[in-house]
């Protein structure tokens, strides 16, 4: 197998007794959209800053194309970055900060209008080269900033939650940006956010971050279907878990004990676990189903149901298990027993067998 | 409703009243010494029975004025210069710098500007009686440096530190080696910072009396020592003359440092 | 958490903080201990120089006039200063902006420029004597210059830039909420003033005041000119003694109080009014 495109290998960074990322492993294909998400202070930039040399790594290596960076320093490693904060270079027109990579590199004048105006064409900003920094909004601000960051074709895009200071509407104009500039640039990106619906919108592939550790990888639809971890599943679309105790473990399938004795037979499970271990089952709202008659065992439980809101595309209903611990349903508009539900009414919870999950970890 | 102008009531007049005599305390002695160096009275009698420009005539005519404001100016020049250069600097490491003792070390450079300047003049001029720089260009520099370098410090790092970092790291992004972004980038944007910077210091040093006393000799004055020597004696309005000028000076400086806000701002 | 998303830099920058810090400690730091430690070494070791300073009565004169005149002076400036920084905090800018124009003008102002000013206007013959004279307030001229009356007069006129800022500033910063708040619970003027206005800017008051105190304290140029050599200042003695008498020890002495006493009220305020005053 050839080498990945980016390999992120072993990184480790500790500042003193702190550890900011504890052991970031990844591979990064050509051309990929790759998206670092998790809450802050999990790591995510910390591994960005570090590609981008203003941090060296107590442990680990980055290799670009096979070559390891870490000896380059940052100006010399040709990476495009694009920042949180503003940073367009104030005394400066946008053409000429877009401009500032080539000069600096002493390319020729022609070049360099050549490709400040190809470059200014593709965050759709033609005609912006005499307007300054301080005249723009911060959407049209960020734009420059990425015109300037891709003017010298870097191989690789860093972008550290670069729309979290717009608002929403804003950030949803620009998210569509630059999915269309991936696309037509064909440059590998990576992305950091701490927001879940961003990551689902941009990426190829999401890295899900957690105290300095990547705890999956995967596209958007594997790490909501297929969480490795009880993390993972909480970060990524609604959830709710309940707590138990593994009665029995056969074959990477659980046997879950509740506190009033109710058993919840051949569950797939996720993570090491012998018999009387702590456990949760992991169960979404939106994937779980209300219904006045029993389903399959291992795929059901009964619930008393204590409120139900309606919400207009769907229906909240909250209820309780067996054992008391709240259980969240949402029904969608038309479903059959969304009239028909009230306080007190004793239902059965029904779910698919993929779509319920036993985490063991953390 | 005590903050509120328009609520006052007669409260309101009290005040402006107050305001408007402390503007015109502070303003008519300066506007008298304008209207006295034009005009005839040796004797300063105010309002003059006529009007001259005879006192510039003398101030421009006698080689000595005319030398001490040269002197002035060229140890205001180095100073400015100094002062910015080495303020800069400090400024760099108060505000990027990680050491343990920064906010000491921030107190210790403002000691200068807190301290009374007569306790520097008398120590420094002991210190440069041994040192043989008493009466040369260079221990004068010194010495106003010493006084303009706080403010130099105070005023740059107030621009630094509205001055986000990021941009810099950007900037070594785009390829520019560290000293470069530095050069193209940090110091273009902190510019007003470093203008004004030099405004206060060349004030400072132009107008600096106490450590100038010390510093001079027969030889070497500045402006404010021939004015100070000129006053221990008599009450010439050649000084009416001289403080006008300097007077025109200050607005001038102070014009230009306005201008320069206004031109960060927009 | 934020030193993790500030990159990192070689060094701990340090270094470039070395020729202010070798220039102040070359210059200043050494010069000035140099000095005290003459005051107790001259012209014999020991500490004589400041029992005789401390001790006679004309050198406890000296002292006695200079807080004096800087307790008077700080006096009158901050009463003046309150009211004016209150009026100018709130009245329309265009009429604050040129009030401001006029206060800077006369700060950066050349002192010398201005203490000659004060020197005309305060003669036996000058304005202020004529004019009052003329409104009959009295007969005969007053004698206002070479005595602790100018130099007081002359010290407000400079100092009053340096509390008026400040004062500005602290009063600005209160929330016109509080004072409509007062209102509504009642208060007349004068009670919000006592009640409320003034104890929120009390801290700026004492520390401006503190300020222009020290200020005055060490003063030269002003006290000496309007004063005249039979009513000393402690600034004026310290330069005597060195200037005109060579006389280290004494002059240093004197230069040593002045430094201590700045130094505990600087310290003084710093403990009062901890970012408070800011």
């Amino acid at each position: 197998m050839t080498s990945p495109y980016l390999h992120i290998n072993g990184i480790r960074k500790t500042f003193g007794d702190v550890v900011a990322t504890d052991h970031v492993e990844l591979e990064i294909g050509e051309g990929e959209f790759m998206t670092f998400l998790g809450p802050s202070g999990s790591g995510k930039s910390t591994t960005l800053y570090i590609l981008a040399g203003f941090q060296d790594p107590t442990a680990g290596d980055i290799r670009l194309r096979g070559k390891s960076i870490l000896q380059t320093p940052s100006h010399k490693r040709n990476i495009g970055m694009v920042f949180q904060r503003y940073t367009l270079f104030p005394h400066l027109s946008v053409g000429e900060n877009v401009a500032f990579p080539l000069r600096v590199r002493r390319a020729p004048q022609a070049e360099i209008a050549a490709k400040v105006k190809r470059a200014l064409s593709l965050v759709r900003l033609d005609g912006f080269e005499d307007r300054m920094p301080g005249n723009m909004s911060g959407g049209q601000q960020q734009r420059v900033a990425l015109a300037r960051a891709l003017v010298y074709d870097p191989p690789v895009l860093l972008m550290d939650e670069p729309l979290s200071a717009l608002d929403k509407k804003l950030r949803e104009e620009i998210q569509y940006e630059i999915r269309r500039i991936h696309q037509q640039t064909g440059v590998t990106i990576l992305y950091v956010t701490h927001d879940q619906e961003e990551a689902l919108r941009l990426s190829d592939r999401i890295a899900v971050f957690n105290r300095g550790r990547i705890e999956q990888v995967g596209t958007g639809p594997e790490l909501y279907a297929s969480p490795a971890t009880h993390f993972v599943a909480d970060f990524i679309g609604d959830s709710a878990f309940l707590t138990g105790e593994l009665a029995e473990v056969k074959d990477g399938r659980a046997t879950l004990r509740f506190t009033d004795g109710t058993h919840l037979a051949d569950v797939p499970m996720h993570g090491p676990g012998a018999r009387g271990g702590k456990a949760e089952l992991m169960l979404r709202p939106e994937r779980i189903d209300l219904s006045d008659t029993v389903g399959p065992p291992g795929a059901s439980l009964p619930v008393t149901v204590e409120d139900v809101t309606f919400l207009g595309n769907n229906s909240a209903v909250t209820a309780r298990t067996g054992w008391g611990d709240p259980l969240y349903i949402r029904l969608n508009f038309g479903h059959p027993m969304m009239g028909s539900v009230s306080r007190g009414d004793k239902l059965h919870v029904r779910w698919q067998p993929q779509d319920a999950h036993v985490f063991t970890n953390e | 409703m005590l903050m509120n102008f328009d609520k006052l009531g007669a409260w309101r007049w009290i005040l402006s009243g107050i305001c408007a005599l402390m503007a015109l305390f502070l303003l008519l002695p300066i506007l008298f010494i304008v209207a006295l160096s034009f005009g005839n009275s040796r004797w300063l009698i105010f309002p003059p029975p006529g009007w001259t420009l005879k006192w510039y005539g003398e101030l421009f005519a006698d080689p000595r004025w005319l030398q001490a404001a040269f002197t002035s100016a060229k140890i205001a020049a180095i100073v400015m210069v100094l002062s910015v250069a080495i303020g800069l600097l400090a400024s760099l490491a108060l505000v990027r710098g990680r050491f343990r003792g920064r906010e000491v070390l921030r107190g210790f450079f403002l000691t200068p500007m807190v301290l009374p300047v007569v306790i520097i003049a008398v120590a420094l001029y002991a210190a440069f009686l041994r040192l043989g720089l008493n009466g040369t260009l260079p221990g004068f520099v010194i010495a106003h440096l010493i006084v303009a370098l706080p403010f130099s410090i105070i005023t740059i790092s107030g621009a630094l530190e509205t001055f986000d970092p990021s941009i810099e790291d950007a900037a070594i992004l785009c390829g520019a080696s560290p000293w470069e972004a530095r050069f193209r980038v940090t110091l273009p944007a902190i510019s007003h910072g470093l203008f004004s910077a030099a405004i206060f210091s060349f004030l400072i040093s132009w107008d600096e009396v106490v450590l100038a006393i010390f510093m001079a000799s027969p030889t070497l004055q500045t402006l404010p020592v021939k004015v100070w020597t000129t006053l221990r004696q008599d009450l010439t309005p050649v000084i009416a003359a001289a403080s006008t000028l300097l007077v025109l000076l200050t607005v001038v400086l102070m014009i230009a440092a306005a201008l320069i806000r206004k031109g960060k701002s927009r | 958490m934020l030193s993790f998303l500030t990159p990192a830099r070689r060094g701990s920058g340090l270094g470039m903080a070395m020729p202010a810090l070798l220039l102040l400690l070359a210059f200043f730091v050494i010069p000035v201990a140099g000095l005290l430690s003459r005051s107790v070494t001259e012209p014999v070791p020991g500490l004589q120089n400041y029992e005789t300073l401390l001790g006679s009565a004309t050198y406890l004169r000296i002292f006695f006039n200079t807080f004096l005149v800087s307790g008077l002076v700080t006096l009158i400036t901050a009463l003046i200063a309150f009211p004016v920084a209150w009026a100018l905090a709130i009245m329309p800018s265009r009429v604050a902006a040129v009030v401001f124009a006029i206060i800077l003008l006369s700060m950066w102002t050349n002192l010398l420029a201005r203490t000659y000013a004060w020197m005309v206007l305060l003669q036996q013959t000058g304005l202020v004597n004529r004019m009052l004279m003329a409104t009959g307030i009295i007969d005969q001229p007053l004698q206002l210059t070479n005595n602790l009356v100018g130099v007081t007069i002359g010290m407000v006129y400079i100092m009053l830039p340096f509390m008026i800022l400040p004062l500005y500033g602290v009063i600005k910063k209160i929330d016109p909420a509080i004072l409509q708040a007062a209102a509504l619970c009642g208060a007349t003027k004068g009670q919000a003033l006592r009640r409320v206005l003034l104890p929120l800017a009390t801290p700026g008051i004492a520390s401006g005041a503190l300020m222009v105190f020290v200020m005055s304290l060490g003063y030269f140029v002003t006290p000496s000119l309007l004063g005249g050599t039979a009513n000393m200042m402690l600034a004026e003695l310290i330069v005597q003694q060195v200037q005109s008498l060579l006389n280290w020890g004494m002059g240093g002495a004197a230069a040593f109080i002045l430094l201590v006493v700045t130094l505990a009220l600087y310290a003084l305020q710093l403990r009062l009014f901890e970012g408070k005053a800011r």
